[in-house]
């Protein structure tokens, strides 16, 4: 319990950093929105595009001149700062033990390894939760002007629900790359790379229907928004998909890290 | 009854050699002197005894426990002091060790308060802005708040001034009084003479003896320089000297024996200037091998 409350107070300032970030996106984001709202010139602007182009940016599905539409656009953004936090936390919070060298002390004390990663895990844990919770609460006090419909209100919900699980997915393969990883240094780094990569592939899935197959390996695309905001509900199969590689990474990490050598 | 039981203890960093075939035992109560030069594997050992890595082959116990199955049950009455101390960085020293602390079953509020009145450390200081020294002292006293029954020390005096390696001594020898065991690791030879009771002697990864320190000290080797007008290599021809050289009118060499043997003949020469110090333990480790 003291590890996890500990590490709660040193990640604070990264969650509020992350928060501030998120937060900034969305008032921005909101105000361009403005420019948008109900306005045909838009939709003849976007209609001149190439599709492919749209599809990529996943434009396509959505009516740019609604907010459901808008924020349709917008959660791609969400789903990147949210995976990219989560799987910064998820790997720090492990490997910053060897980089400080604190590593030494921790793994002394009475604890066994996987309580230590499961103290851990959990702190990460609650960033995650919290990191939602502001991006939701931060977006419906910026859309309140438009007085948005019940339709919107859902939309938003079911987004927050898909970030959440496209963050859980990194923050375990975060911990997974800080629990084995033995250039701790470069976890973070490879954490993000692999976001980058699943985020392209779901690009390039879109692009092209022989790499549809791609879409597979792409968590992004496990919760297009297009499809949530047509079919109401997370795909119970991508669901199962997303908790498989959640339960094999973190079993991972701790088979791994428990049978680690330490040293600094 | 043993606290700790190294056998066969073997070691690699994928091709590089940590520890090779390490046996040894600690017996209750003892302090057991481990000395090497840099990179011998003292700490490779303390850190497999404290299951931070694991045996290549081998194996180890400590109170009895396997070290690799049981490490969590282990730690529950073990003190560690590191050669560096590294603490998270954003906390105070009160904090640190109340968070230390509040792993042990048990009230440590006052201990913690004793030790660190005695190896004087102030608690409201932020670990980022401790010198070096006093970095050590918070491992000091985090590593005895709990009361733990087998202490590690691993070249615990770096960074401590002569003084306070003084009270840090005392402390230890307090501890031991009160029948804690003593694993001290160390490269300096003098300090672990003053304290252990027996030592192990590790090179280049394996144990090359194992002593009382009394026989240690018996075979052990005193560095003399004497420097005097006309002096001769030959004016020193006992038996215990060797290597003798002479440089610029001074005369060095090594004796092993009954240091009175010497004395005498010094005061039938006219120095001016004569010193006997301990040799480095690498010198010795070069007897060793002769």
């Amino acid at each position: 319990m003291a590890i996890f409350f500990r590490e709660l107070k040193a990640n604070l300032k990264s969650l509020l950093i992350w928060s501030a970030i998120i937060a900034l996106l969305i008032v921005i984001a909101v105000a361009k929105f403005a420019a948008f709202a109900g306005n045909p010139e838009t939709l003849k602007i976007l209609d001149s595009m190439p599709p492919a182009l749209l599809d990529a940016l996943s434009m396509r599905a959505f009516n740019l001149t609604t907010l459901s539409g808008f924020y349709g656009v917008m959660f791609i953004y969400f789903g990147l700062m949210g995976a990219i936090a989560a799987a910064m936390w998820g790997s720090d919070i492990i490997s910053k033990e060897e980089r400080d060298k604190t590593v030494e002390f921790t793994l002394v004390l009475p604890v066994s390894r996987a309580q230590v990663v499961t103290a851990k895990a959990l702190a990460a844990l609650v960033n995650c939760i919290a990191l939602v919770l502001i991006t939701w609460a931060v977006s419906l006090v910026a859309v309140r002007s438009y007085n948005p419909d019940s339709t919107f209100f859902r939309f938003l919900a079911l987004e927050m629900q898909a970030m959440l699980v496209i963050e859980l997915i990194f923050l375990a393969i975060g911990l997974l790359l800080g629990c084995s990883m033995k250039r701790y240094k470069i976890s973070g780094s490879v954490a993000v790379g692999i976001i980058l990569m699943t985020y392209f592939l779901s690009v390039a899935s879109a692009l092209d229907e022989r790499l549809d197959f791609f879409k597979y390996f792409s968590p992004f695309k496990y919760f297009d928004s297009g499809e949530l905001f047509r079919s109401g509900k997370l795909e119970v199969s991508y669901l199962l998909l997303s908790a498989a590689i959640i339960v094999v990474c973190v079993i991972a990490a701790y088979q791994l890290y428990r049978r680690r050598d330490l040293y600094i | 009854m043993s606290i700790i039981e190294v056998s066969h203890l073997t070691k690699y960093y994928g091709k590089a050699r940590g520890i090779v075939d390490v046996s040894f035992g600690v017996e209750k109560g003892e302090i057991f002197g481990f000395i090497g030069p840099n990179g011998a594997g003292k700490s490779t050992t303390i850190r497999l005894l404290l299951s931070l890595i694991h045996p290549s082959s081998g194996g180890a116990k400590v109170f009895g426990k396997d070290v690799v199955t049981q490490g969590t049950e282990i730690r529950r009455d073990i003190g560690y002091l590191p050669s560096e101390v590294y603490y998270y960085e954003g906390m105070k020293v009160i904090d640190l060790l109340k968070y230390s602390a509040s792993f042990y079953p048990g009230d440590h509020t006052q201990r913690m308060r004793q030790l660190a009145d005695a190896m004087e450390l102030e608690l409201n200081r932020r670990i980022n802005d401790l010198s070096y020294g006093n970095k050590k002292k918070v491992g000091i006293v985090q590593g005895l708040l709990h009361s733990p029954a087998l202490l590690f020390l691993d070249e615990p005096t770096s960074g401590l001034d002569p003084l306070m390696q003084r009270k840090f001594f005392d402390l230890i020898r307090e501890e031991n009084a009160r029948g804690v065991t003593v694993f001290f690791s160390s490269h300096i030879l003098g300090e672990v003479q003053r304290l252990c009771n027996r030592v192990g002697i590790i090179r280049e990864g394996k144990i090359v003896e194992i002593s009382d320190i009394r026989t240690l000290q018996q075979s052990n080797y005193k560095k003399v320089h004497v420097t005097a007008e006309g002096l001769t290599p030959g004016a020193f021809e006992l038996p215990g000297v060797t290597n003798v050289q002479v440089e610029n009118g001074t005369v060095h060499f090594f004796f092993k024996g009954d240091i009175n043997a010497v004395l005498q003949r010094l005061s039938s020469i006219h120095v001016t200037d004569v010193s006997i110090e301990e040799p480095t333990l690498e010198e010795i480790f070069m007897h060793y091998y002769e």
